[in-house]
């Protein structure tokens, strides 16, 4: 037989061959088990025929294999366009939950005091007057002990007006050094509107140590403000009077929606009023059995709502009570 | 408190801006919430606009029945025509000036105009135009002898900036100008005005007719005695410095009582003699059922522990709070009885509330007026009454009950910056707390001021007094800690898996309030005094606030709402004080199943063994045959009908039910190197046999070698019996240890069917 036209009517085939079913023909044709190639290479008998017809075979199943794959590659490309889609089309919707805006805030402020070493405490929120009043030094005429600001349910017992009846319970249970804080929610007798909530949320901090001082106090704000409200974020504190700390001082952080320059947020003071602390007051420490003369601490409170309203620009408490999707799903 | 800038200069010549005073005052001593301004602006020469005027001719406007045409002298050499509509003077007149050119207070810029055909050429002003009082029903007459054409201002403040501050109640100190004064004199080191108010000549020696019968309420009462009283007009300077204080100027002698509890801080009262029975006073306290009518024209019961000031008949004057009616100083009233009194703070701050009655004096006493300063009261109060009302001083008396001693503290400058965290000199602390008005003996014994004895008792209240000055140079530091324990506890961290878990699933958490309406529970605990009938009772479940916040969803058209909420019920029990366990509650779209479904994936997400679903008698709000017990204290359900439209699922799980059964470390079990046998299983059974039984039943006979087993498919038609179901369960048999063969596969479905026929009559469907 020709090789040599054996091998340019092949490769004449292949080129023209359009389908992957076109060229498993041809392969048939010059390659299967009754093409000439195959009965030629059954006859031979001498050795430089077989090397002959040999090189043959390998080159042509080469050029079949090259052209095959070619082909596949073009059938794929065609089938991956035919898959075309539009891809501003919208993805299959997961129904996803959120948390709370007040929860996560929650986990925020925990996740800050965690890092500082910090344990978390869940206080409860009916109390007697021992820890709501008389454990934080708030003297007999104190006007948050009248029932016209706050929410009794006997004579001793109301609905905590603040976090702090949590740091008596934590001292009286343990020694110093006590370093927690205690989120939760507080009562006081307030009709609802944007700002005012008789239920609302509070975290508490509380720090007693050898050696605790106002810089601590000062330190421990300026890196919670931060952390909060962003870096660039400055914290001026000024003097200001509880009856559970002294001296006591209030925090006022920079405004964060204007750096300072005035804006409605902090009605155009810079400034923002960030809650109460101070030093803990001898009388308390004494009251659950701490020397003032061996410890010292600082305490700390702030409202979750206010951050809330401030951070995220929420016009209205009550939108925080409401639970409406269009205003959870937001966060 | 307002404070008049130029008032307090008078005793504290402070050079610095008030803005820049409000900063500094901000930091260390008290909130100033702004600095305002009282009457005429001053820039840009606007005060020069202002001018004494004398009129030399006022007759009607030819034009106008309402307007005066006038001619006024307003030291120009040629009198200037101003039309005017008021009609309380006439030619002769001294009056206030407005000049074309003036912005008048409230921003008006007055020009020459034509009014009715006549040029007007300035205004005549009224007080109420100068921020000097509320008087607009004739314009502001001026003495006599004021030169015309002179400014106002060289005769008394026509306009200056007014520091509005908000005072801690522990500084009442700082409830006057002067106490103001004396805390800026400290801080900006500058020397403090003796106190205002010096004695005159008391002209006459007559008795003044007071007892005292409580010296509890009352420590002090000087009393005294002024005759020939002329009751007028404060002149403008006093009226300008009460209006920027924000008081109302009435009468020359109530302004002064008024005057006097502004510069000093110690509220006065002034009766009316001639209206006293018996021309005397007694301090007491209210008998049973006496009732007075206090100057407000409200009458007013008394209560045995309202401390009072009664004549010889009855209380004319409930002390420290308001005075009565019936003695009130009048335009005839010429002999005035003056009281400057000390009350003691707590009673007058139970009168108060009782009475629902808050004025500038309670304001005062409530937090603890210096006992001591009755007596400079006085003396300031005297020297105005004769200065003012050209009054005889002929009468004083003063009575004094034990008055408290200066307390005396030991302090440690060591002690301060331990506390404060800075290092500030010993003879600076020292020299800062003489500045403020402590007395410090060489061996640091410190006596505290009269006017701060409230305040400060105890070595911590001195470090306040240094920490307050020094406290923007301490520095930011973190306490040096020797302990650390940052970590949630396992029930908070439990609270956030659970939370997270159910957001996984869809769900949105809820806050809702622990005040409510209504409860299912009957021993709900009731607030004796709730703030509303919607906020009466603590609640003992979630459920009703999410059913609440359910109701507002779909009414706001929201769809598909999954909400969730973790808080605490309060349970009463045995204890003083309720049990207030975690509760989780859900309310979602899709009835009962979803409601189990999220409880069933919530356990899942615990490592929790699936808990028992058993069949529950009734639950409120719920559905009566959808609802299962879940674990000890949880249900889910199905709400009930009435209660909203289409079917929701709702569950109420306790959190401490859950930390028993969450797993916090699972330890590994090999489902994987042995393959499992599944089979799918039909059985035929009674409609009432549930089908958690079968499962619990199939479980317990053929062991630890059936892996799982659940239901696929519950069918029930026409190829079975009236009241028979059919649920086939996909069945899956695996060991540990080694690949079921296939006749220990067919052993253990054998003990499935034989137990499930034995117990529940169930026959395998082929």
């Amino acid at each position: 037989m020709d090789v040599e036209k054996l091998e340019q009517e092949a490769a004449k085939a292949l080129e023209q061959a359009g389908s992957l079913e076109e060229i498993e023909e041809l392969r048939v044709r010059f390659l299967g088990r009754s093409s000439e190639l195959k009965l030629a290479l059954r006859e031979v008998r001498d050795r430089e025929s077989g090397i002959s017809l040999n090189a043959l075979r390998q080159s042509l199943e080469a050029a079949f294999e090259q052209r095959r794959s070619a082909l596949e590659q073009v059938e794929l490309q065609h089938k991956l366009m035919a898959e075309r889609i539009d891809v501003t089309l919208p993805g299959e919707r997961f129904s996803e939950g959120h948390l709370h805006l007040i929860t996560q805030i929650r986990r925020e402020v925990e996740d800050i005091f965690l890092g500082l070493g910090y344990m978390i405490v869940d206080g409860r929120e009916v109390e007697t007057t021992r820890y709501n009043f008389d454990g934080l030094n708030m003297p007999p005429w104190h006007p948050t002990r009248s029932p016209g600001h706050s929410l009794f349910l006997a004579d001793q017992v109301l609905l905590r007006t603040e976090t702090s009846p949590s740091q008596i319970r934590v001292m009286e249970a343990q020694k110093p050094p006590v370093y927690m804080i205690s989120p939760g929610r507080v009562y006081r007798r307030d009709t609802p509107d944007a700002t005012h909530s008789p239920v609302f949320h509070q975290v508490e901090g509380l720090a007693v140590d050898r050696g605790i001082s106002l810089a601590d106090l000062k330190g421990t704000l300026l890196h919670l403000m931060r952390a909060l409200f962003g870096e660039k974020r400055e914290v001026r504190f000024r003097t200001h009077f509880f009856p559970f700390t002294e001296p006591s001082i209030e925090p006022d952080v920079s405004c964060h929606m204007c750096d300072g320059a005035g804006c409605p947020v902090c009605k155009h003071s810079g400034w923002i009023e960030m809650g109460g602390s101070g030093i803990v007051d001898p009388n308390v420490l004494e009251f659950v059995g701490y020397d003032p003369e061996e410890v010292s601490g600082f305490a700390f409170g702030l409202g979750l709502e206010r951050i809330a309203l401030l951070r995220h620009r929420v016009p209205d408490i009550r939108l925080l009570w409401e639970n409406d999707l269009r205003f959870s799903r937001q966060f | 408190m307002k404070v008049p800038f130029s008032w307090l200069r008078e005793y504290a010549p402070v050079e610095v801006s008030p803005e820049q005073l409000a900063e500094r005052l901000a930091v260390t001593t008290a909130e100033v919430e702004r600095v305002s301004w009282r009457g005429v602006v001053d820039s840009g020469g606007n005060f020069d606009h202002f001018r004494v005027g004398r009129v030399l001719e006022a007759e009607k406007h030819p034009n106008a029945d309402r307007l005066q045409l006038c001619k006024v002298d307003v030291g120009e050499g040629e009198a200037r025509q101003i039309v005017c509509g008021a009609w309380n003077f006439g030619a002769g007149a001294t009056v206030a000036v407005g000049l074309p050119g003036a912005i008048v207070p409230g921003g008006m810029k007055l020009e020459r105009v034509k009014l009715r055909g006549s040029v007007s050429e300035g205004m005549i002003m009224s007080e109420r135009e100068l921020e000097l009082g509320q008087d607009h029903s004739g314009i502001m007459l001026l003495p006599g002898d004021w030169e015309p054409g002179a400014l106002l201002a060289d005769h008394f403040v026509l306009g200056e900036a007014i520091l509005e501050l908000d005072v801690t109640g522990n500084r009442p100190d700082l409830l006057s100008v002067y106490g103001l004064a004396r805390e800026i004199a400290a801080l900006y080191k500058l020397e403090l005005a003796p106190p205002p108010g010096n004695d005159p000549e008391q002209v006459a020696d007559e008795p003044v007719q007071v007892a005292v019968d409580d010296f509890v309420g009352c420590p002090r009462y000087v009393g005294r005695l002024f005759r020939d009283v002329k009751i007028g007009h404060s002149p403008p300077w006093l009226k300008a410095r009460l209006s920027g204080a924000g008081m109302r100027p009435i009468s020359n002698v109530v302004d002064v009582t008024n005057y006097v509890m502004l510069a000093l801080g110690n509220p006065l009262h002034a009766f009316d003699l001639e209206r006293l029975a018996g021309g005397r006073l007694i301090v007491r306290r209210a008998l049973p059922g006496e009732e007075m009518r206090t100057l407000d024209g409200i009458e007013r019961k008394l209560d045995p522990r309202d401390l009072v000031i009664a004549d010889a008949a009855k209380p004319m004057a409930i002390a420290g709070i308001m005075g009565g009616e019936e003695s009130e100083v009048a335009d005839t009233s010429s002999s005035i009885l003056l009281e400057s009194a000390n009350f003691e703070p707590i009673g007058i701050l139970d009168s108060s509330e009782r009475l629902k009655l808050r004025t500038e004096g309670s304001n005062r006493w409530e937090k603890g007026v210096d006992p001591y300063l009755a007596g400079q009261a006085a003396q300031l109060a005297t020297e105005l009454m004769v200065q003012l009302a050209d009054a005889r001083w002929v009468g004083h008396t003063d009575i004094q009950g034990e008055l408290p001693a200066r307390p005396v503290v030991r302090f440690r400058p060591e002690r301060a910056d331990e506390l404060i965290g800075i290092s500030i000199p010993a003879d600076e602390q020292r020299g800062l707390l003489e500045r403020f008005g402590f007395d410090v003996a060489k061996d640091w014994t410190v006596t505290v001021p009269t006017f701060r004895a409230r305040d400060v008792t105890r070595e911590i209240d001195l470090v306040e007094e240094i920490a307050r000055v020094h406290l923007d140079e301490v520095p930011f530091t973190l306490p040096a800690r020797r302990a650390m324990w940052g970590r949630l506890t396992r029930e908070q961290r439990l609270r956030r898996r659970i939370e997270d878990a159910l957001c996984g699933m869809g769900f949105v958490e809820a806050y809702t309030y622990s005040l409510v309406a209504s409860d299912p529970d009957p021993r709900a605990i009731r607030l004796p005094d709730p703030l509303t009938a919607e906020h009466a009772l603590l609640r003992t479940t979630i459920l009703g606030g999410l059913i609440r916040s359910l109701e507002h969803n779909l009414d706001a058209g929201n769809e598909q709402p999954a909400l969730f909420e973790i808080a605490h019920v309060y349970l009463p029990g045995d204890e003083d004080l309720p049990d207030e366990p975690v509760r989780i509650a859900g309310l979602t779209w899709g009835g009962f199943a979803r409601a189990k479904g999220a409880v069933e994936t919530l356990y899942r997400a615990l490592a929790a063994p699936e808990p028992s679903f058993e069949s529950s008698g009734q639950l409120p709000f719920l559905h009566p045959h959808k609802v299962a017990r879940v674990g000890e204290n949880g249900w889910v359900g199905e709400l009930h009908p009435e209660l909203a439209e289409g079917e929701w699922g709702a569950f109420e799980l306790d959190l401490a039910d859950l930390a028993e059964v969450a797993r916090d470390v699972v330890v590994y079990e090999d489902v994987i190197s042995f393959p499992a046998v599944k089979q799918d299983l039909s059985f035929v059974v009674a409609e009432e046999v549930p089908a958690g039984e079968m499962i619990a039943v199939a479980h317990e006979a053929a062991g630890a070698d059936l892996r799982g087993m659940e239901v696929g498919d519950v069918y029930r038609g026409s190829q079975l019996e009236e009241g028979q179901k059919s649920i086939t369960f996909a069945v899956a048999f695996q060991s540990p240890e080694r690949t079921l063969s296939d006749a220990e596969a067919t052993s253990l479905r054998e003990k499935v069917v034989h137990v499930l026929a034995e117990r529940f009559g169930a026959t395998l469907r082929s």
